[in-house]
């Protein structure tokens, strides 16, 4: 059985929910990289669903284009990342507040 | 076909100078002298070829080649090439000049005339990515100052949230109409306005929201100001935030009336309150990066404001007012990276007491920026907000321009408050003790002043520039 477009939509909201909540209530840096990671997914699966119902390739091809730019993200936000745990010793969000006023 | 190439000689030299300088560290490592010339030729030369290029409409349906793009791709070109003026000395002196340092300008500077001149969702998203994963790096690049690495922190987990949300936006957006061709997907939706078409367009503006720093999205703004490099919070202040800017208002001249009517409420509240919040939270601050960083919010409120106007030939307001605005953020930014004698910048306010005696010229430029920010006459900011008021009365919009005028009455007073400092308390060093600019840095602050007054004065050539930019831009 082939899923239908409206599946598709359903699922890829889904996940885009599971991804925003994730890198909204996690302190962790690590997991909020991880949320903004599904979050690109979900919008992959989205577009798949509307190369679907258009019967066009386009969103194919954009979800290329976004694997490929989240393997960049993640590889400056990993750095950026353990470049701070190096220095503070911590992953945690909180522990960042130097900046404030 | 070799005519159509051409068009693209802008993008083409930022990019290939990047690539070329990241060549040149391989041979020759430490030659930051060399890096330098090399990102401002690339840069000088990719203004020069967005003002000759030959006339195009369109990069197979890709990338605008009209006078629109090349406004923008001049404008962003005149900011970067600030910007690496600037940042010579102050990088030497921070010890953070190298091959990446100059490179990631070239590519955030590409990245933002790609995200101004794009017509294909694809295009947008590539420039925005590559515009905001340069300046993650540029912004952690102080490696000794912890606050520049949190600041870069910051930015990048605000920043990938807002690309996360901006990608699923255009998804939906795609989904529902079925074209990513900017323009097409968004008149498609005039059929029948869709519920999933809207979700997409609210999630869109939610992502771009956070770049331009809108209020409900400005957290990140006043931390990562302060704790990046002062030229590169010059640069992410004025260029992203025009080139962002100028892609919203493309989003918006080519929204079919139905989707823009609904779009109208959410953009009047959130001008609203960005004047108000930007403004108000801006008098409580005795840090001057803080503070830039909060009057640029606010700043972002009164262009907001102009975007309402569109529909009543209010383009002209937004295109004019982001010009103003790039100068003089970029002087009054500038200016702090002039004054920084190494270590990290000098940013409280006692700091700047009496310092227009040691020196007169970063002073003079950083009062005149401030006052174009605050809108008096005879700066360039008065002209845009001149021109922002009028088009918005005209266009019906009465009780936001009183918003908008009282908080601008209300900013006058912490602008005026700096240059009281500056002018009129007495130094703490001796005037003869005092740091000194150098000149290069004086000759910088005479061209960027010069150019914020004689905006002021004279701005009907820019303005009849914009409206024949725009008149083409609607054929």
């Amino acid at each position: 059985m082939i899923a239908s477009y409206n599946e598709l939509i359903l699922l890829s909201i889904f996940v885009f929910i599971l991804g925003a909540v994730c890198s909204a209530s996690r302190r962790n840096l690590i997991m909020i990289l991880v949320g903004v990671e599904i979050m690109l997914n979900a919008s992959g699966i989205a577009l798949i669903a509307g190369s679907l119902r258009w019967g066009i390739l386009d969103g194919q091809v954009f979800v290329i284009f976004i694997m490929a730019l989240a393997a960049a993200e993640v590889s400056v936000g990993l750095a950026l990342i353990i470049y701070s745990h190096k220095r503070t010793g911590s992953v945690n969000s909180d522990d960042y507040s130097r900046l404030r006023g | 076909m070799a005519a159509d190439w051409m068009i693209l000689l802008p993008y083409i030299f930022l990019a290939g100078g990047g690539l070329f300088i990241f060549c040149a560290a391989i041979l020759r490592p430490d030659a930051s002298g060399l890096y330098f010339a090399i990102a401002l030729a690339s840069v000088v030369l990719a203004g020069i070829a967005a003002v000759f290029h030959p006339p195009g409409i369109n990069f197979g349906g890709m990338i605008d080649a009209g006078g629109y793009a090349r406004f923008f791709a001049v404008l962003v070109c005149v900011v970067s090439s600030f910007t690496l003026l600037l940042s010579l000395r102050y990088a030497e002196k921070k010890g953070i000049a190298g091959d990446e340092y100059f490179a990631l300008i070239l590519f955030a500077a590409l990245g933002m005339c790609l995200s101004a001149g794009a017509t294909n969702w694809i295009v947008f998203f590539l420039g925005l990515e590559l515009l905001s994963i340069s300046l993650y790096v540029l912004i952690g690049s102080s490696h000794d100052e912890p606050a520049s690495n949190e600041a870069a922190l910051k930015y990048f987990i605000m920043g990938s949230v807002a690309s996360g949300f901006f990608t699923f936006g255009v998804a939906l957006l795609f989904t529902a109409t079925g074209s990513l061709n900017i323009a097409d997907s968004l008149s498609n939706v005039q059929a029948g306005v869709s519920a999933l078409a809207l979700f997409g367009l609210s999630l869109i503006a939610t992502g771009i929201g956070f770049k331009v720093s809108i209020v409900p999205f400005h957290l990140w703004t006043p931390d990562v100001y302060q704790g990046a490099p002062a030229p590169i919070t010059a640069f992410l202040s004025t260029g992203s935030k025009a080139a962002l800017f100028a892609a919203l208002l493309r989003f918006s001249l080519v929204m079919s009336p139905e989707l823009f009517s609904y779009m109208t409420p959410v953009f009047w509240g959130l001008a609203a309150i960005t004047m108000i919040v930007g403004n108000i939270t801006a008098l409580a601050q005795t840090h001057i990066k803080r503070l830039l960083a909060y009057s640029s919010i606010a700043q972002m409120g009164y262009v907001l404001m102009a975007l309402l106007t569109v529909r009543h030939d209010g383009g002209a307001s937004v295109m004019f007012y982001l010009a103003a605005y790039a100068l003089m953020d970029l002087g009054a930014f500038g200016t702090v990276a002039l004054l920084s004698r190494g270590g990290s910048d000098i940013d409280t306010l006692q700091d700047y007491q009496g310092i227009g005696y040691s020196n007169p010229w970063a002073s003079a430029l950083l009062a005149v920026c401030l006052l174009s920010l605050a809108g008096l006459p005879p700066t360039a900011g008065f002209i845009g907000k001149i021109i922002i008021f009028k088009s918005v009365v005209g266009a019906g919009f009465i009780y936001l321009a009183i918003t908008g005028i009282v908080t601008a009455i209300i900013s006058v007073y912490f602008y005026l408050n700096i240059i009281v400092t500056m002018f009129m308390r007495p130094e703490k060093v001796p005037v003869d003790l005092a740091f000194r600019v150098d000149p290069l840095g004086v000759a910088l602050s005479g061209c960027i002043l010069t150019a914020v007054i004689l905006l002021g004065v004279l701005p009907s050539p820019l303005l009849s520039l914009i409206e024949r930019v725009l008149y083409s831009f609607r054929i």
